[in-house]
């Protein structure tokens, strides 16, 4: 067992902490403030293959492996994690599942768009009555002929705003009492795909998340990504993957709200002492330090596992239960270092703090990540 | 095709190291390494050579086994090939040995290439020597402090800037240059290239035996220099209170600085004594 990174796992992340904060440092405050999405950076990160990251070379993708991919996301969001989502939803949930499940056609068609980032991809799972319970979905796919009629409409999607390609589930009509469901690529100029309102969201804000409503949509049948498997089987999976994304994006946040909290704390003089000197913020460093430590090792067993082929869903839902609970701990602390400052938008840790929230509740709660865990344990042979 | 070597050394990324008393050389041990910014210029400029006329880019480096990294920084950037000059031998060289155990190393592996190029120093010490000690070892022009240039044919057409001068100069390839920091901007290395470095990158370590140099003549054995003392200056600040009438005061003023008052407006005083 080996616990020292690899010399391409640590050229990893200097290749993409150098561009995070040359690039995205500048401006993370401001699109945060001003809820825009920096498309003059996407311009960027294109050439970079920041959109194709575990893309097969043979589609323009980087083929990297899944820990270099939790470094990327890790190094982008401890920048400016609203780019750190963008990134991991697009490559996690928007494009594995085609690499994953499409026929070879689909894979064609639709990867090499997304492994350069030309279109950007989003996942939509969610809707007013299914979210933690992924089979209430209520969009419908009408058969007409060889189309699919889409209606329906489905909320917080991210990336909605600016995605090219979204991967839809519904379920097809009148298919019995047990719906059978699908997830359908589509793109965004066909005919009845509606992007709506941006969402007015706490954290998270240069992304665009909305709603996208589907009104008569119709989908070829060529489109149904990999013909007839069920979208739940597809869902699932591409969940466990997310997870990875997430967990990553989590602890990047943290890594982000504690180096601003570790630099803070050698400059903030009270009583004529740095207030690093006092040992009540040392032990918040030490604390911060350790979660943040063991939410890596967590991280990177599961990355380790997928690599490898072997399980990693419990993994991945452990490393997301806990990378998540340790970025809302972190950037906590992290606020409480900066005392008044930390509530300011003048320093980065406010940001941090409400970016954090949302790594608890999307991409599975973490009730449901608790759910798949034991589910896990009370599964295995004694 | 153009066949350029870029010359590359792994630097430490902090500015402040221990200092080993007994070699007088850093304790690159302690720290992260980074390619020199001034060489990854350097590259950047062989690179876009390589994005317009096609070349064929070797990047070399002697160092500690560890700067295989910015070897394969390179070939991420974009770089065809990696070499490195390592071996126990090799090490606390200065510069007359590290230009010796480059060229030699340049004449066998890339013994038909057409340009050269290095930064114009590096910062761990700022000696601005291995470019013009290696063109001489090489027996080639060159020139250094390059800020840009272009090749036609044979022939390389340089800018450099000379104090406040624009030169621009002439010579015929093969050659070597140092290049500045002002333009090349470095590119990003792209994550796939990064797979590739690692994954499919053509790297040779090489030690003394494979380039036939014998080990008094690279290392600390094979350098002329020795560094006996490094210390950061200390600098203080004192004042002078000059009294008496106007006139003794300027008269004093001047007898005890007018070297520096001259040297600040660019005019020897003594000429108007």
């Amino acid at each position: 067992m080996d616990f020292n990174p690899c010399m391409k796992h640590k050229m990893v992340r200097k290749t993409v902490r150098e561009f995070a904060e040359a690039e995205l440092g500048p401006i993370a405050n401001d699109i945060d403030r001003q809820a825009s999405f920096p498309w003059e950076v996407i311009e960027k990160m294109r050439p970079l293959n920041f959109f194709g990251l575990q893309i097969p070379k043979d589609y323009g993708g980087a083929e990297m492996d899944s820990i270099s991919y939790a470094i990327t996301i890790e190094e982008l969001s401890r920048v400016c994690a609203a780019i750190g989502l963008c990134v991991t939803v697009h490559n996690s949930v928007g494009a594995y599942p085609i690499q994953l499940f499409g026929t070879e056609a689909q894979k064609k068609r639709f990867l090499p768009p997304l492994a350069c980032g030309e279109r950007i991809g989003a996942f939509c799972l969610t809707e007013s009555n299914a979210g933690s319970d992924a089979g209430g979905v209520e969009t419908s796919a009408a058969p007409e002929g060889d189309d699919y009629i889409l209606n329906g409409t489905k909320i917080f999607v991210t990336n909605g705003g600016v995605c090219g390609i979204a991967l839809i589930f519904a379920n097809i009509e009148n298919s019995g009492p047990r719906p059978e469901s699908r997830v359908f690529i589509v793109e965004k100029e066909t005919p009845g795909f509606i992007v709506g309102e941006i969402e007015d969201l706490c954290g998270m804000r240069a992304n665009p998340v909305s709603s996208l409503f589907f009104e008569d949509c119709r989908v070829s049948s060529k489109n149904v990504l990999g013909g007839s498997i069920p979208g739940l089987r597809i869902g699932l999976t591409a969940l466990d993957t997310g997870r990875i994304g997430i967990a990553a994006q989590a602890l990047g946040i943290a890594q982000g709200a504690f180096d601003a909290s570790v630099r803070y704390s050698k400059e903030r003089q009270q009583f004529g002492k740095p207030i690093s000197s006092f040992q009540t913020i040392q032990n918040y460093l030490a604390e911060m330090a350790t979660q943040i430590d063991a939410g890596r090792l967590l991280l990177y067993r599961a990355c380790a596992l997928k690599d490898e082929e072997k399980p990693f869903s419990a993994e991945a839902a452990m490393a997301k239960l806990y990378c998540s609970r340790v970025a809302s701990e972190v950037t906590g602390l992290g606020v409480q270092i900066h005392g008044g400052y930390g509530y300011s938008k003048e320093y980065d840790v406010e940001r941090y703090f409400r970016d954090a929230k949302v790594t608890e509740i999307y991409e599975g709660t973490s009730e449901v990540q608790r759910m798949v865990i034991s589910r896990s344990i009370l599964t295995q042979l004694t | 095709m153009l066949k350029l070597v870029t010359c590359i050394k792994q630097v430490p990324m902090v500015s402040e190291l221990p200092w080993d008393a007994k070699t007088g050389t850093l304790k690159r041990e302690l720290a992260e390494g980074m390619m020199n910014p001034a060489c990854k210029h350097a590259l950047e400029a062989a690179l876009l050579l390589k994005n317009r006329h096609g070349a064929h880019i070797t990047a070399i480096s002697m160092g500690p086994p560890m700067a295989e990294e910015v070897l394969r920084e390179a070939v991420a950037m974009g770089a065809d090939r990696g070499i490195l000059l390592s071996d126990y031998p090799m090490a606390g060289a200065d510069t007359l040995s590290t230009s010796y155990t480059l060229a030699r190393a340049i004449e066998k592996e890339c013994p038909d290439f057409d340009l050269i190029l290095s930064g114009c120093y590096t910062n761990d010490s700022e000696t601005a020597q291995v470019g013009p000690q290696l063109l001489e070892e090489l027996n080639i022009p060159g020139a250094t402090f390059v800020d840009q240039f272009e090749i036609k044919g044979n022939t390389i057409r340089m800018n450099r800037t000379v104090d406040e001068y624009l030169e621009i100069l002439e010579m015929d390839l093969p050659g070597l240059i140092t290049v500045s920091t002002h333009q090349y901007n470095p590119r990003y290395a792209s994550l796939s290239g990064v797979e590739d470095a690692f994954n499919r990158a053509d790297i040779t370590r090489l030690g003394i035996d494979d380039l036939g140099i014998e080990p008094e003549m690279t290392g600390i054995k094979g350098s002329a220099t020795r560094i006996l003392d490094v210390y950061s200056p200390t600098t203080e600040k004192k004042n002078d209170v000059i009294t008496g009438s106007p006139k003794q005061i300027v008269e004093e003023l001047f007898a005890k600085y007018d070297d520096k008052i001259g040297s600040a407006i660019g005019k020897d005083l003594k000429d108007y004594e």
